[in-house]
């Protein structure tokens, strides 16, 4: 595993089990968290569109698919804070709703910060 | 034989989810189609059946439940395809698989699931998968000659005939039997009789167009339906076969034999009001009439007026 000695936040995506579950394909890895962030941009705008709108029905199923594909992905933080949006959804939680997309904000910032420490991230 | 490998449908709208299910199933040898919801789920499957499915439960649109449903009630539109499928659920309640397996499901797997229960359940699939494409193999094709069987051909000619009317196109008719394979059969045994019947069918096979079926009629008797093909055309093939089948001697019981055919045929135009029985009868009479012009013949009903009582 191309990991450096730096690296320690499992708090934050949990190598080992990812890469367990995709038979410990890094390039696999890499295509599936671009994948992921490309998407993920997409889902915060319109998370942000509908929390505006009090559209808790789609944030709460915006909130439940992050949580599913964060969790296929290990990536801890951004599932618990996509699950608590969930539940604020579920619970017409404007102030909850809103805390929680500005959460998945830092969440990604700090993935992002996390994903540098691995060689296989930065391979063109 | 060496068997294609099975098709998988894979219906899951988690994007990363469905990728990660697609790397290892292609891994384990499966050929995958990956969709993200029920509507296209169920588009691949009126147009390309697949052999197995494995649905997402929770999907927006048509669900896993309901796709489900839909498949086990679309038995005509499947064409007596089966498809195994597998529910892939996070609801892991008694009632909740009651429910799955009533809806049609064979199988199901809850998530978070572990790799090597699923590899092993779409395992238990295949065998189904094997097993119901020996079956339809045997039920399709004759033992002997391994063309089509009596009654597949008879399908096919049923399909072929009402697609040429429908697209407007003539549909060719041909049939075909070994000279003297009665006295074949006498003089040389009847697995001699079988081996040269394989040996015809073969190279018979061998030279029709890609998208002509031929089929085992009867005893040595052999139809051939050849889709867009003018009576022209049709005395071309008729010929090309006649002389495939005569071109090289068959080796039975250390002796060469060359071997012959007769055929007759005619060829529909869409116009035609005749059954297909009095079709194939018409073509057992062109036959008749090669035979009398004295073996190793073709002959094709020209022009004919394919109205009833004109024929």
């Amino acid at each position: 595993m191309n990991q450096n000695k730096e690296f320690s936040g499992q708090e934050i995506i949990d190598l080992p089990s990812v890469l367990e579950r995709i038979g410990g394909d890094e390039s696999f890895l890499r295509e599936l968290i671009k994948i992921f962030l490309g998407e993920f941009d997409l889902k915060l705008r319109q998370l942000e569109k509908a929390a505006a709108e009090d559209d808790f029905r789609s944030i709460q199923e915006i909130g439940h698919n992050i949580k599913g594909s964060a969790a296929n992905l290990s990536f801890l933080e951004l599932q618990n804070v996509a699950y608590a949006l969930e539940t604020c959804g579920r619970l017409s939680d404007k102030f909850g709703c809103l805390e929680n997309i500005n959460k998945l904000k830092t969440a990604r910032q700090k993935l992002l910060e996390q994903l540098k420490y691995f060689s296989w991230w930065k391979e063109e | 034989m060496v068997d294609s490998p099975v098709r998988i449908l894979i219906a899951e709208d988690d994007r990363i989810s469905g990728l990660i299910l697609e790397h290892h199933i292609k891994k384990w040898g499966y050929e995958t189609c990956l969709v993200h919801d029920g509507e296209q789920a169920w588009n691949i499957i009126l147009s390309q059946p697949p052999e197995m499915a494995l649905f997402d439960w929770m999907m927006p649109g048509i669900n896993g439940l309901e796709l489900c449903r839909r498949l086990r009630q679309s038995t005509d539109s499947l064409e007596g395809e089966y498809i195994y499928i597998i529910l892939l659920t996070a609801r892991d309640e008694r009632a909740d698989i009651i429910q799955g397996l009533e809806a049609g499901a064979d199988d199901y797997i809850t998530k978070p699931f572990d790799l090597l229960e699923l590899k092993a359940r779409l395992n238990a699939g295949r065998r189904i998968v094997e097993l119901h494409r020996l079956l339809k193999r045997q039920a399709t094709y004759d033992f002997l000659t391994s063309l089509l069987n009596r009654r597949t051909i008879i399908e096919q000619a049923e399909k072929e005939y009402m697609r040429a009317k429908r697209e407007k196109r003539p549909l060719g008719f041909m049939l075909i039997d070994i000279d003297d394979f009665k006295k074949i059969n006498d003089t040389f045994g009847h697995l001699a009789g079988d081996k040269i019947l394989a040996v015809v069918a073969e190279r018979l096979q061998r030279n029709i167009r890609s998208y002509d079926k031929i089929g085992r009629y009867g005893g040595d008797e052999i139809l051939v339906l050849l889709p867009n093909c003018s009576s022209q055309e049709l005395a071309l093939i008729a010929n090309r076969l006649r002389l495939c089948v005569q071109e090289e001697p068959i080796a039975i019981n250390h002796h060469s034999l060359t071997i012959s055919i007769s055929a007759g045929g005619l060829t529909a135009d869409h116009n035609s009001s005749l059954s297909l029985h009095e079709l194939i009868a018409l073509c057992d009479q062109a036959l008749y009439q090669a035979k009398k012009k004295g073996r190793n013949q073709t002959f094709i009903i020209e022009s004919i007026v394919l109205a009833k009582g004109e024929a």
